[in-house]
């Protein structure tokens, strides 16, 4: 029991410094290895799905999300961007509506949800929403992308908006 | 024939932000296992040798 605890462990080390790497290809051998030990580690569960949609093998994240009710039930942000970029958006959303507190990274894809499909109104919400509420490295892309809404809004939603 | 041009509104740059926050958890407390055994031993050993000098 003790000697599965150590190298439990010492493959999270491993697996760890695969992530850092962006070394998925390997990270998620690791993630087998833990998981064929450990078959309810969820953070090992979260990993191999990560390491999928890094590899953007969105298809089988998806699958094994599915596959897996009982370790994925809090991985609703990695279904939602996987159904979002095999482009089942409609599911997408639904994904994120149902998720009870969602997150600032679920914004985020409401966000990109709702300009695929075209809703630029509730798009422009979210998009204040997560500005005000988001200090990070994408500041820039964000502003640019509320961009986008807003010049969509007025060329097919024939509504002015302000410039702010 | 052939038509006239016509304008038509491009493209605009649109960025997918959530991708980066496609990442792995915190795997902090599953690799501190071993760190918080090391330091234990740290521990007992240094609490030995205080013992020790006293």
């Amino acid at each position: 029991m003790a000697q599965v605890e150590v190298n439990l462990s010492a493959l999270f080390t491993e697996l760890n410094k695969h992530g850092q790497n962006g070394d998925y290809d390997r990270a998620i051998k690791v993630t087998n290895k833990i998981l064929k030990a450990a078959p309810g580690d969820k953070k090992a569960f979260h990993c191999k799905v990560i390491c999928l949609i890094q590899q953007s093998d969105f298809r089988q994240a998806l699958k094994v999300l599915q596959d897996n009710s009982n370790l994925s039930s809090e991985l609703t942000f990695e279904k939602a961007y996987c159904q979002y970029r095999l482009n089942a958006v409609r599911d997408a959303l639904s994904t994120i509506r149902d998720t009870i507190n969602p997150d600032i990274k679920l914004k985020e894809l409401e966000g990109q949800v709702l300009y695929r499909l075209e809703e630029y109104e509730d798009c422009l919400d979210v998009y204040r929403d997560v500005i005000k509420n988001t200090s990070d490295d994408y500041e820039e892309e964000r502003h640019t992308n509320l961009s986008a809404v807003t010049a969509a809004l007025q060329i097919w939603g024939d509504k002015n908006v302000d410039d702010y | 024939f052939p038509p006239n041009f016509q304008p038509i509104p491009c493209k605009p740059l649109f960025f997918d932000i959530a991708f980066n926050h496609v990442e792995f958890p915190s795997l902090e407390d599953k690799v501190e296992q071993k760190k918080a055994a090391g330091g234990g031993l740290t521990g007992f050993v240094k609490g030995w040798l205080w013992g020790g000098k006293k």
